[in-house]
């Protein structure tokens, strides 16, 4: 078995609402573990508290309860990023400032040396080193995607989580950036990626996670998967495909996701 | 250490390059240059009234500058989520605050050196209050006269620094804790109290006098209104102290000791906010 290289135990994150700080569960008592050189996949309805995990284990929020670590320290613990990197959901960058400026800046922060070759060399495979000399407000939301993505890989990280690193692309660049995440998996990357496009799960996923209302339902290796939404859908030979989903690993996820919101 | 410089010059570029940081800047540079056109409504002091009118339009920008730079520069970054590529980096978040914090500091000291060089070459070019500090020696055809502003001008430009940096501060605690919008009122109410907090104090103090040799309170405030405005006065920072215009107008120099006093005064009031301010980023949820 591999080294696990991100472990989620008992974590459970609540919201306070409303005038009275009514506390609200975002994420109940979730247990995962993250095997090293494998890309799972996070899947989930809107609201499901993808994002408020992703957050919680690159350390932008703190659990309410339970523990993450990462290579060993706790997601709180800077060096728990010494070998992360992170593209949140649609990334920003300050005004004013330069492409190649705004990686450059990122490349300091590291704690390793990182010359100008590996600096284009990430802006080259993230697709952006054309535009490193275009201020990042005049960038496109696919160009600024692509120059987080570049910050994210600058270091040679082993860890990459990408929050719905698809999300808001047009056909070219969602087929664009699905082979950089092909390319990093062929090197080995523990990659965790969180969506709720389904057709994202097999194509790209060796296992899948699956996070409904905050509390973790399944989570798998593909292979297992397909075989239970095989087994699923000659069971349930009558039902009607919805539109978009066209393989029984979609149907099964996308059922799965349904009944679970529900409860 | 090598971060936190980073950060500063990364910070400060971003600063220098917002269109807040220019608007200030250009606004003050247009007030300084009419400084000239306001001193010529009078036929005596034309002199004072410039240096009047010109260190008002440094400090009130400067102090703008602190303010609403201040209350948004971790602010937005949190708001418009360019902090997540940061703080995910292997960098501790006092670290990231540090150069946030010292990059806005470069950007005061950066805005108040460039309107005092423009007020510096309005004074030249007017040739009014400023002082020769000496010539070449050698033959008197080399000679030449170097101009210099007076010493409580170049002061008031320090305590200018001083106290925008700490109003600064004061306005990144708040933004920590509350909106952008309420962090920049409560800092302007903060700056506000603060001016006033010492002659309120003086108000309320007894009014005495020596009536047939004996010191006799004539008039005294009511006790609970004298305990708040004391209360206030003693908390709240003072924040008049930085104001010497009256000192730079009639050129009166500042001791070396009240120098000293009033900057660490600032500066140990910068520090408590910026440590609380660490505190409360280093627990905050950043989502």
């Amino acid at each position: 078995m591999k080294g696990i290289m991100i472990e989620l135990k008992n974590v459970t994150k609540y919201f306070r609402v409303g005038f009275f700080g009514t506390k609200k569960n975002a994420v109940e008592n979730l247990s995962l573990s993250i095997e090293e050189g494998k890309v799972t996949g996070f899947f989930g309805p809107n609201g499901a508290g993808k994002s408020t995990t992703i957050k919680m284990i690159v350390g932008l929020i703190n659990p309410s309860d339970g523990g993450i670590k990462i290579n060993g320290y706790d997601a709180s613990d800077y060096r728990a990023r010494l070998k992360l990197g992170y593209l949140p959901e649609n990334p920003s960058f300050p005004r004013g400032l330069k492409g190649i400026e705004i990686i450059n800046y990122y490349s300091k922060l590291l704690d390793k040396r990182i010359n100008k070759d590996e600096i284009y060399d990430a802006l080259k495979l993230a697709g952006i080193f054309y535009a490193k000399n275009i201020q990042a407000n005049k960038y496109s939301k696919g160009m600024t995607q692509r120059l987080a993505l570049a910050v994210s890989i600058l270091g040679d990280p082993e860890i990459l989580i990408f929050d719905e690193p698809l999300s808001g692309l047009d056909p070219i660049g969602r087929k664009e950036f699905k082979d950089i995440i092909f390319k990093l998996k062929e090197r080995k990357k523990t990659i965790f990626f969180s969506s709720h496009v389904l057709a994202d799960s097999k194509e790209l996923c060796d296992s899948i996670a699956v996070l409904v209302n905050g509390r973790l339902i399944k989570n798998k290796d593909v292979a297992d998967i397909e075989k239970e939404a095989e087994g699923y859908a000659e069971k349930k030979k009558d039902y009607r495909l919805p539109a978009e989903y066209s393989t029984p690993l979609e149907i099964y996820l996308y059922d799965l996701m349904l009944k679970n919101r529900k409860n | 250490m090598k971060k936190i410089l980073y950060g500063t010059a990364y910070s400060f570029k971003e600063i220098k390059n917002s269109k807040i940081f220019y608007s200030f800047l250009i606004f003050a540079l247009i007030l300084i240059s009419g400084s000239y056109f306001v001193s010529q409504t009078s036929f005596i002091n034309q002199g004072r009234i410039m240096v009047d009118f010109s260190i008002f339009a440094i400090s009130i920008f400067n102090i703008f500058i602190g303010i609403f730079i201040g209350a948004s520069a971790v602010y937005d970054d949190i708001e418009k989520k360019s902090i997540f590529l940061t703080i995910t980096r292997p960098l501790k978040r006092t670290e990231y605050l540090i150069g946030r914090f010292l990059g806005l500091a470069a950007a005061i000291i950066f805005s108040t050196v460039i309107m005092m060089l423009i007020f510096y070459a309005v004074l030249l070019i007017m040739h009014k209050f400023i002082v020769p500090v000496g010539y070449s020696a050698g033959n008197v055809k080399d000679k030449f006269t170097f101009y210099s502003l007076p010493q409580p001008l170049i002061i008031q430009a320090l305590f200018i620094i001083t106290e925008s940096i700490f109003i600064a501060s004061a306005a990144l605690l708040f933004s920590l804790i509350t909106s952008k919008a309420l962090a920049s009122i409560f800092a302007i109410l903060v700056f506000f109290i603060g001016n006033v907090s010492g002659r309120m104090n003086d108000l309320i103090m007894p009014v005495k006098k020596i009536i047939n040799g004996k010191i006799v309170i004539v008039h005294q405030a009511n006790h609970i209104l004298a305990a708040i405005v004391h209360f206030i006065y003693t908390v709240l920072p003072n924040f008049s102290i930085f104001n010497i215009s009256s000192e730079a107008a009639y050129k009166v120099n500042i001791s070396a000791g009240a120098i000293f006093y009033r900057i660490i005064y600032g500066l140990s009031y910068t520090v408590l906010l910026f440590v609380i301010s660490s505190l409360i980023f280093a627990g905050k949820d950043i989502s």
